[in-house]
C-alpha cells in the first residue's frame, strides 16, 4: 500500500451516506416582531426614526447604525418605493428553468431610508427600469401570518402622482 | 464568569409563546445529507466485510499487523505494506453491559458491547462490537468469539454486516 494506491475497483468506492436531523426556528426579535404584527394587522410598514440622524430605519432597527442611540420613535412608511435595484430570475433554487422568470427587487420605500428585497409582479422583465415607482400588494388580511410573504409582490403604480 | 449575573438581557420565550402564536416565527429545516468518502483503507474494509472477510494491514518495519486497515502506520510514520486476510474470530479484551439505548431509554435485556482482539493481528489489535447468544453473567474477558455475519444478500458494506459475535465453545 503506498500514498500513490488508487481506487481502481468500483466496488471499493465507498462512501457513508447520512443525514442530521435539524429544525430551526427563527424569530423576528422585538422590533421585527411590531413590524410583522403591523403587515399582518394592518396591511402598512413600520420604520423607526432617528431625529439626530434624520434617518428612517425600514426594515426597523432597534438601535441607530450610526448614532448606536436606542430608538422608540415609530412611524408609519408608505407602502410605495422605488426600484433600487433588480434581477431576473430563469431558475429555481435546484437550478431547473422557471416557466416564467422571476423579479427580485430591492425597493427604496418612499419616505425612508431604507427598503425591502422582494418579487415585483404585474410587469414583465423588460419593462422593469432602476427608479420604477412601484406599490406592496398584501395579501387578504385573512391569509396573513405575519411573514414578510404577506406581500404578494410590488407592482409598478400606474402614474407617478397616482398609485392605487 | 456569569455566577454574579441574576438577569440576562433578551427576551426569553417558551414553547407555549410559539404554540398560542404571541411571537412571529418561521422554521426552517435545511437538507443536511452528507456522503463520507471512506477512503482507500476503510473503503477495502467495507468491502470485503460485504463478501464476508475481515481485513487488516501490516507494516513490515514495525512488524505489527491492524484492524481496521488505515494507509498510514501510526508508530512510524510509513505507508501500510500489505493487506492481510485475517480470520473471524477473536478474544474478548473487554466488555460492557448495557442497559440504556443511544437515547438513554432503559432497555431489560442488557446489550453486550465488546472489544474483540480479532485473530492475526499482531500485537493483538480490537474492534468494537456486540456479543450474543451469550447470557450476560457467561461472558468473560479472554473468551474465544466468532463473527455471526447477516446472510450475504442483506450485506450492505458495513461493519453490522457482522450481526455480533458468539462464543466459540457454542459452535
Amino acid at each position: 500500500m503506498s500514498i500513490l494506491e488508487k481506487v481502481d475497483k468500483l466496488h471499493h468506492a465507498i462512501a457513508w451516506h447520512g443525514d442530521i436531523p435539524i429544525t430551526s426556528r427563527y424569530t423576528a426579535g422585538i422590533a421585527g416582531e411590531r413590524f410583522f404584527r403591523e403587515i399582518k394587522d394592518h396591511g402598512r410598514f413600520l420604520g423607526t426614526r432617528c431625529e439626530a440622524c434624520a434617518l428612517t430605519y425600514v426594515p426597523p432597527t432597534m438601535f441607530c447604525e450610526r448614532c448606536f442611540a436606542q430608538l422608540d420613535g415609530w412611524v408609519e412608511v408608505a407602502s410605495t418605493g422605488t426600484v433600487f435595484t433588480y434581477t431576473v430570475l430563469h431558475l429555481d433554487l435546484d437550478e431547473k428553468p422557471l416557466a416564467e422568470p422571476d423579479i427580485l427587487a430591492y425597493v427604496r420605500l418612499d419616505g425612508s431610508d431604507g427598503g425591502l428585497i422582494h418579487r415585483l409582479g404585474e410587469v414583465s422583465p423588460d419593462q422593469v427600469e432602476i427608479g420604477l415607482w412601484v406599490e406592496a400588494v398584501f395579501k387578504p388580511e385573512a391569509e396573513r401570518e405575519g411573514s414578510i410573504l404577506d406581500i404578494r409582490y410590488f407592482k409598478p403604480c400606474s402614474s407617478r402622482g397616482r398609485c392605487d | 464568569m456569569t455566577a454574579g449575573i441574576k438577569e440576562f438581557p433578551g427576551t426569553s420565550l417558551k414553547e407555549s409563546d410559539f404554540e398560542e402564536g404571541n411571537v412571529l416565527f418561521t422554521t426552517w429545516t435545511p437538507k443536511a445529507e452528507y456522503a463520507w468518502d471512506a477512503g482507500v483503507a476503510i473503503g477495502r474494509y467495507l468491502a470485503e466485510l460485504k463478501e464476508g472477510r475481515i481485513i487488516g494491514v501490516r507494516c513490515r518495519h514495525c512488524r505489527r499487523t491492524v484492524v481496521p486497515p488505515r494507509n498510514f502506520c501510526e508508530w512510524c510514520f510509513r505507508p501500510m505494506d500489505d493487506w492481510i486476510a485475517l480470520s473471524d474470530t477473536g478474544t474478548i479484551n473487554t466488555f460492557s453491559l448495557c442497559y440504556v439505548t443511544w437515547d438513554m431509554k432503559r432497555v431489560e435485556e442488557p446489550e453486550i458491547s465488546a472489544v474483540i482482539d480479532i485473530d492475526g493481528t499482531k500485537p493483538p489489535v480490537g474492534i468494537m462490537h456486540l456479543l450474543g447468544e451469550v447470557e450476560p453473567d457467561d461472558v468473560k474477558i479472554g473468551m474465544k468469539v466468532k463473527a455471526v455475519w447477516k446472510p450475504p444478500e442483506e450485506r450492505e458494506g458495513a461493519i453490522t454486516d457482522i450481526k455480533y459475535f458468539k462464543p466459540i465453545s457454542n459452535i
